[in-house]
């Protein structure tokens, strides 16, 4: 899954024909004063201004101000850009029209095992949570298209009376249609308003998120794929993500600040297993990270530079299962390049390594890690007759 | 007994690389357990009509590639199932196009990256058509003793420890590839082994899930046991749970879930595999899909450490009520042969080499000339003229000797368009050839009559001094028995007209104090030859060729003094032709004596 920021998300939807208030998205002031004299809804509506990042609560945190005029937006940009939350900065706002409405409804469409699922319902905001019971949904299998009976049926379902009937059924019909022809797996309208002067139904809010596996056949997708959780990606996550971009199998990291256990396992599923280990032990995780699908010792060599460079650290948990395919000597090859630079750079001082792993070449491959004793370095290496996630519990049993 | 594959699959692989590689790790399996190649086809259009060949023991198996899956099972009726290794972009299509085809029931697809819509579309497909697709993302399917699709069970030694020659009891069922291998290993190390290994695939959505193949399981009296390696994400867990749960079933369920971590990580992460995502509201997750199996009756061990033991537990409870008995090992197993490399290092066979060569090694991290590293031969100064030293002499010449072979090269690597060579490269380069051939063309013309009397100058002028001849006696030797005297004459230069850069060498030669015994002789020479006739001087040839042994390169490295220098020639003119576009050369008919007969009546044929 791929998450995109309201802008582009807001962008989509306008694509496929859904009503969306006018907006701007700005990296400095200048350039909304410019778009200031150019556009003039700008200077006539009332203006809502947010912080464009993938941050959580941003109301809470003051990054969302409403019922601005246009010099109020001005200072509400100035304040927010370069705003620094946690090791994010602020570089970009959304401007968007304030849209005056009574009536609030809510619009979802998501992926199921079955096909797509169309959620109507007429309570929007923060009441739909509390609500659900009112959230009505039209099950579609893949392949299957709406019809306008059914769109109209659901909308009528959830309560909806009179010319709203066809206007809901209408805006739903037209979330499908973006939602399929953009390989979306969940999009979400909360809330959906009724513009008071000419009832028309309008997208206040979008949230979308797109199948980023997808992405070879829309080649209009020309923003970047935002973090889903509730932070941006870090510079190192993101110098990760471009190595996997380019590269045969894959490399993962996300940082989780404050952790002492660094994780540097292979294999998709085994390393989540490794993680569960550590927390089940009561151990605090450094990081997420994993390398599979026998990615180039180079590929590997980065990771483990990004995992060495984890402040805190005292442990480092090179786990595996028993790889298919994934060359034991090369892929080690390139962590014991990573754990020699990161020694020669001063870092790894009073952390243990902990190696556990089978596959093509273990043998080779454990014997070159357990050499690396001989170089000063404090590590612990097991093969596939100890038990996969064992190496956590030693791990955290060490004093 | 198994499920999915067994000795009566047959398989084309569609695509690659990759698909070429697991034929490879498909017939490792076949060979252990002496099966013929289970892949019979291939489907990769840009070779179709080639054939790869696939390793199989000591032997090769030639499996043919075809365009279409349709045009394998017309040639290959007994194929049943397909292994889909296209491209994400294509795997829809491709996959498509097995599950249409009426020979093959079940579709495993190995592509990760697969759009969840098109893996949609295919698990609907399949349904409607009764078939299996399985995957995408899947790392295959083994069927102890009988079948492998794909590369599941890693390599030979690990089906041999993991004890996939022969059937067990086990079930398993995984969305992760490298997780597949550990299992197959515990079920052998703390039971008797499994009978089939599914890699389902670690999609949000794959094609087949738990369920339809636990009711396969279910039906396979051999299978007394099932494992599931589950994680958070989706609802395949809760599902198995229930369908566990609604009735008595003859299978024991085993499982753990993973992604307990997410409970204390940051809300939205995600993790390694596509599906692996906690849904909106906690469903999906760790917790209470593992509450789910549990609460089905399932065995659901605290860590994945314990499933071990409890798969240990489960089968002595089989032992003891007979449902099982200890299996029986068979008393040897073929072994993989090795390949000669490996061989080699383990000292196990000694192998007459085919060639010999005692001036380079390549084998490190870079050339080594005659033992030296390039890179450090750069570094320490070294230049182009010691490469030709160690290469050609195997010695490291002196700066001196370096200096002299540095400027013959510099003085013969180009005398103009007109000469033999430089024409030849010109009117290839001239006709569109390329430049490797175009340079070619230019050194064949490299012979006696131009710039490849080097090496013959300096074997006679070596032959002479080392046999104390005077100049007379040399001459009459040569008339005797061998004609001109190489390196001797020259078209255009003569006495009133000499070469500059024949003066050039000699006097740089000579400035140097060095012994120089040919050059002194063919300079003697030059005396006598030119008086005879004013152009028959020592030419750049003959003066090459007197320094070069008097500096003591072998006479059958000469030559190679002339192609090198030349070359970097040859190689200007074909630049300078192809920079101006030149137009095809045709020669002028002015320019040709036509001495054939004239125009005559063609004689009737008898």
């Amino acid at each position: 899954m791929a998450k995109v920021l309201e802008g582009p998300g807001m962008g989509l939807m306008k694509k496929w024909g859904i009503t969306v208030p006018n907006y701007v998205v700005v990296t400095s002031v200048d350039e909304l004063t410019k778009l200031g004299q150019a556009n003039e809804w700008l200077k006539k509506s009332k203006l809502v201004v947010k912080a464009h990042e993938a941050l959580g609560s941003r109301f809470k945190l003051g990054l969302v101000k409403v019922d601005l005029d246009f010099k109020a937006a001005e200072a509400a940009a100035k304040e927010m850009i370069g705003r620094q939350v946690g090791s994010i900065t602020v570089s970009q706002v959304i401007v968007s029209e304030m849209i005056p409405h009574k009536e609030e409804y809510y619009c979802a469409v998501k992926s199921t095992r079955e096909g797509t699922d169309i959620l109507v319902a007429n309570c929007g905001g923060i009441e739909v949570e509390s609500n659900w019971d009112r959230v009505k949904r039209l099950a579609l299998e893949v392949g299957q298209q709406p019809s306008a009976e059914a769109l109209e049926k659901v909308a009528k379902d959830a309560g909806f009376t009179g010319p709203l009937v066809k206007k809901m059924a209408d805006f739903a019909g037209k979330m499908f249609a973006c939602f399929d022809s953009e390989d979306a797996q969940y999009l979400e309208v909360n809330p959906v308003v009724l513009r008071e002067q000419d009832s028309e139904l309008i997208a206040l809010d979008a949230v979308t998120l797109l199948d980023g596996d997808a992405k070879f056949r829309h080649p209009d997708w020309n923003f970047a794929f935002a973090a889903e959780f509730g932070r941006a990606y870090s510079k190192h996550e993101m110098e990760v993500m471009a190595v996997d971009s380019k590269i045969k199998g894959s490399v993962k990291f996300i940082e989780i600040p404050g952790g002492d256990t660094a994780m540097l396992p292979a294999g998709g599923g085994a390393s989540v297993y490794y993680s569960d280990a550590v927390v089940a032990r009561g151990g605090k995780l450094a990081n997420y990270a994993e390398y599979s699908g026998d990615p180039p010792d180079w590929a590997v060599e980065v990771l483990t530079d990004k995992v060495c460079s984890l402040p805190g650290i005292k442990n480092i948990i090179v786990g595996g299962a028993i790889a298919n395919f994934t060359d034991v000597v090369k892929t080690f090859g390139g962590i014991i390049n990573g754990f020699r630079k990161a020694k020669s750079e001063g870092k790894l001082k009073g952390v243990k390594i902990w190696v556990r792993r089978g596959g093509p070449r273990e043998k080779e491959g454990l014997d070159a890690m357990r050499a690396l004793k001989d170089e000063g370095f404090d590590i612990n290496v097991f093969d596939r007759n100890t038990p996969l996630t064992d190496i956590v519990d030693k791990a955290l049993q060490a004093k | 007994m198994s499920i999915l594959a067994n000795k009566d699959t047959y398989v084309v692989i569609q695509g690659g690389v990759a698909g070429v590689n697991a034929a490879r790790r498909m017939a490792e399996f076949c060979y252990l357990i002496k099966r013929s190649l289970n892949v019979l086809a291939f489907v990769y259009p840009p070779d179709a009509g080639k054939a790869h060949e696939i390793p199989y023991g000591s032997g090769l198996v030639t499996v043919p590639i075809y365009k279409t899956v349709a045009e394998a099972t017309k040639n290959h009726p007994q194929i049943n199932t397909s292994l889909v290794y296209i491209g994400a972009d294509r795997a829809l299509k491709g996959g498509m196009e097995a599950l249409d085809d009426s020979h093959i029931k079940v579709v495993s697809m190995i592509t990760e990256g697969v759009p969840e819509k098109d893996a949609k579309i295919l698990g609907r497909h399949a349904t409607k058509l009764k078939k299996v697709f399985n995957g995408p993302s899947s790392i295959g399917i083994v069927s102890a003793g009988s079948c492998r699709l794909g590369v599941i069970g890693g390599a030979f030694d690990n089906l041999v420890l993991s004890k996939l020659y022969r059937e067990g009891s086990f079930g398993v069922i995984t969305k992760s590839g490298g997780l597949s291998n550990e299992i197959i290993w515990i079920c052998s190390q703390f039971a008797d082994g499994i009978t089939t290994a599914i890699g389902i695939g670690g999609d949000a959505y794959p094609g087949t899930d738990y369920v339809s193949y636990l009711e396969m399981f279910e039906n396979d009296p051999q299978t007394k046991a099932v494992i599931i390696v589950g994680e958070m994400g989706g609802d395949l867990e809760e599902r198995a749970a229930e369908w566990y749960g609604a009735k008595k079933r003859r299978v024991k369920l085993m499982a753990v879930v993973s992604g307990f971590c997410q409970e204390s990580l940051p809300k939205g992460m995600k993790f390694g595999h596509a599906g692996a995502k906690e849904g909106l509201k906690g469903e999906g997750s760790a917790r209470a899909k593992s509450d789910a199996l549990k609460n089905a009756g399932a065995i659901v061990p605290a860590t994945f450490g314990a499933l071990g033991p409890a798969i240990k537990e489960a089968y002595q409870e089989m032992l003891k009520s007979g449902q099982v008995k200890e299996p029986v090992e068979p008393a040897s197993l073929p072994k993989l042969p090795k390949s000669i490399e490996a061989a080699m290092k383990a000292d196990e066979v000694m192998v007459a080499p085919l060639i010999r060569t005692t001036i380079s090694d390549d084998r490190g991290d870079e050339p080594c000339y005659d033992g030296y590293p390039a890179s450090e031969l750069i570094n320490k100064g070294y230049e182009i003229p010691h490469v030709v030293g160690l290469l050609w002499d195997k010695r490291l010449i002196s700066k001196q000797e370096a200096e002299i072979i540095k400027r013959i090269m510099m003085l013969s690597a180009d005398h103009g368009p007109c000469v033999s060579g430089a024409l030849g490269t010109i009117i290839a380069a001239c006709a569109g050839i390329g430049l490797s051939q175009s340079v070619a063309a230019g050194l064949i013309m490299i012979g006696p009559r131009f710039g490849g009397a080097v090496t013959d100058a300096g074997r006679f002028f070596k032959h002479a001094v080392d046999n104390k001849m005077t100049v007379d006696e040399f001459l009459v030797y040569m008339k005797k028995n061998h004609g001109p005297v190489p390196g001797i004459g020259h078209r255009v230069k003569s006495l009133r007209n000499p070469d500059k850069r024949v003066k050039e060498l000699v006097g740089y030669v000579k400035s140097l104090n060095m012994k120089t015994p040919c050059l002194d002789f063919a300079l003697e020479v030059e005396k006598i030859t030119s008086v005879k006739k004013d152009n028959l001087i020592l030419n750049v040839d003959g003066t090459m060729a007197a320094v070069l042994v008097d500096i003591g390169f072998p006479v059958d490295s000469l030559n190679g003094f002339f192609i090198l220098s030349r070359t970097i020639g040859l190689i200007g003119h074909w630049v300078d032709q192809k920079r101006q576009d030149s137009r095809l050369i045709r020669l002028f008919d002015y320019l040709v004596n036509y001495a054939a007969p004239k125009r005559r009546e063609v004689p009737p044929l008898k």
